[in-house]
């Protein structure tokens, strides 16, 4: 009788025991699904940010192109070594051309994948590129155009155009 | 009752387990986060250093203080390293010692004319180093004058007793005869203990690059500078290699500009020709050609004749810009 008595607490006991462990299991599965969906949300917002800095980047890294074009000495008009700002002189523009395309590797490090071009819009119609290299594994692209001076230095005349500069980034 | 016993030890073991489960979840996160965020500080240092020189091609003659996180700046021939993160450059200029460390940066910029404007050199350095300029020429008084004030740096008309202030990297600039090593700074390392002596004027001269040596000065080797912006950069650098590379790349620069004015040149000989306008003009334009022409040589490659050749080249083609001027003839550059 006592000994049956003994038995029947024992596997109370043991079954309390295991609801006990159950539970805890149970506490601590939800724990690490609180977790687990906190780290997802925290990944996400995390990617958005990286996404939203590359956009930055390229961006940046447009203007940057688009500044050490400007200021390229190979274009930029001078008149006895003082630069005149956002002017392009027209009688370097083709000796420019030529030597990008020869130089493509060297002028590969300051423009990376951009289409560079210039159009003159007055006294007439006419268009230069002088620098191309495109990809087509490219993510974002933009386009930015910067209204110039141009200077055809023999014959002492200004026109003006744009400065398209397209950069690829990916 | 040894059951009981034995099933609250287990309550323990598992709480230690599942406490201890916890515990290495957060640690692995902690640590993993605090990896990316160290990679994403010198990410982003590496980024403000291309901004930078990106900055240094459009703006000449400016010094720029930088703030940005405390990183240690590792310069080497065509490459900037910010702990393992790296940026390769195929035809980098710029003269910086091999180790930027601090969490300021100095810039500078100073266009490289011979004589037209080829590109703008970029020096850049730390707060941190300390530069010791020794000599009483108009030329030590004038490099004194186009460093930043910013930088630390002491001028001495002469040979002065030095003081060990504690920086991380000590450079001499000499201007006359070699001085002997101070005593007060034996204990730093070889490495960081340098000293360029200069012979020469703003125009052309020749650099000697020193290095410590225990208690003396080790020779390694000399070199030429062609205009005060190069000279500017053989201070900033720390080494004959650093230097000569960065000297290089500028040739290659002068060497691609110079082929430009060549053309645009021929142009304006051509449009004379056809308008018959000036016919003084002419005579500057191929004189021009020629010195052009050898710029161009010269240019190729770096070497003491050739920058003996560029800077003489040079005074005769301003020479013949200034006779273009003076006959209201389109200028050459």
């Amino acid at each position: 009788m006592h000994a049956n008595i003994l038995s029947i607490l024992d596997i109370r006991m043991n079954k309390k025991g295991q609801i006990q462990i159950g539970e805890t299991i149970a506490v601590l599965f939800v724990f690490f699904v609180l977790i687990t969906i906190g780290f997802v949300f925290y990944v996400k917002v995390i990617k958005g940010n990286i996404e939203a800095e590359k956009e930055e980047l390229s961006q940046l890294k447009s203007v940057g192109v688009a500044q050490r074009v400007m200021f390229l000495p190979e274009v930029q008009c001078s008149e006895d070594n003082i630069i005149i700002d956002n002017c392009i002189d027209i009688s370097k523009l083709d000796a420019a051309q030529k030597l990008m395309k020869e130089n493509e590797v060297y002028y590969y490090d300051l423009f990376e994948f951009s289409d560079i071009s210039i159009s003159q819009i007055y006294p007439s119609d006419a268009k230069w590129s002088i620098y191309s290299r495109k990809t087509n594994d490219f993510k974002s692209r933009f386009v930015t155009n910067v209204p110039i001076s141009l200077y055809d230095s023999t014959i002492r005349k200004h026109g003006f155009g744009i400065l398209t500069i397209e950069t690829l980034a990916r | 009752m040894n059951k009981k016993a034995f099933e609250v030890q287990f309550n323990w073991i598992f709480v230690l387990v599942a406490g201890a489960a916890i515990l290495l979840f957060f640690t692995v996160v902690v640590v993993k986060q605090k990896n990316v965020s160290e990679t994403s500080t010198k990410a982003s240092v590496l980024k403000s250093i291309e901004a930078i020189v990106t900055g240094a091609s459009v703006s000449t003659d400016t010094t720029n203080i930088i703030d940005m996180p405390n990183s240690n700046i590792e310069i080497s021939c065509g490459r900037i390293s910010v702990g393992g993160i790296s940026r390769q450059y195929n035809n980098l200029v710029l003269f910086a010692p091999s180790l930027v460390k601090g969490d300021r940066l100095i810039t500078q910029t100073l266009a490289f004319n011979a004589p037209y404007r080829a590109t703008n050199l970029l020096y850049m350095t730390s707060p941190q180093l300390r530069y010791i300029i020794i000599g009483n020429s108009n030329l030590a008084k004038d490099i004194n004058k186009t460093l930043p004030a910013e930088l630390r740096k002491e001028f001495y008309p002469s040979m002065q007793q030095i003081q060990n202030s504690n920086n991380y990297k000590v450079r001499f600039v000499i201007f006359g005869d070699m001085m002997a090593f101070p005593k007060s700074l034996e204990r730093m390392p070889d490495s960081d203990v340098t000293a360029v002596r200069i012979n020469g004027d703003t125009d052309k001269g020749v650099l000697e690059f020193w290095q410590k040596n225990g208690n003396s000065w080790l020779a390694k080797g000399s070199s030429a500078y062609i205009g005060k912006a190069s000279l500017i950069g053989a201070i900033y650098t720390d080494s004959l290699n650093a230097y000569e590379c960065n000297i290089q790349n500028t040739f290659l620069r002068l060497n691609l500009v110079t082929k430009i004015y060549s053309e645009k040149t021929k142009k304006l000989v051509q449009k004379l020709a056809l308008s018959s306008r000036q016919a003084e003009c002419s005579k500057f334009y191929n004189n021009a050609l020629a010195h052009l022409t050898r710029i161009s040589a010269a240019s190729s490659n770096f070497n003491k004749e050739n920058v003996d050749d560029i800077a003489e080249t040079s005074k005769l083609l301003a020479g013949e810009n200034k006779n273009a001027q003076v006959y209201s003839c389109t200028l050459i550059y």
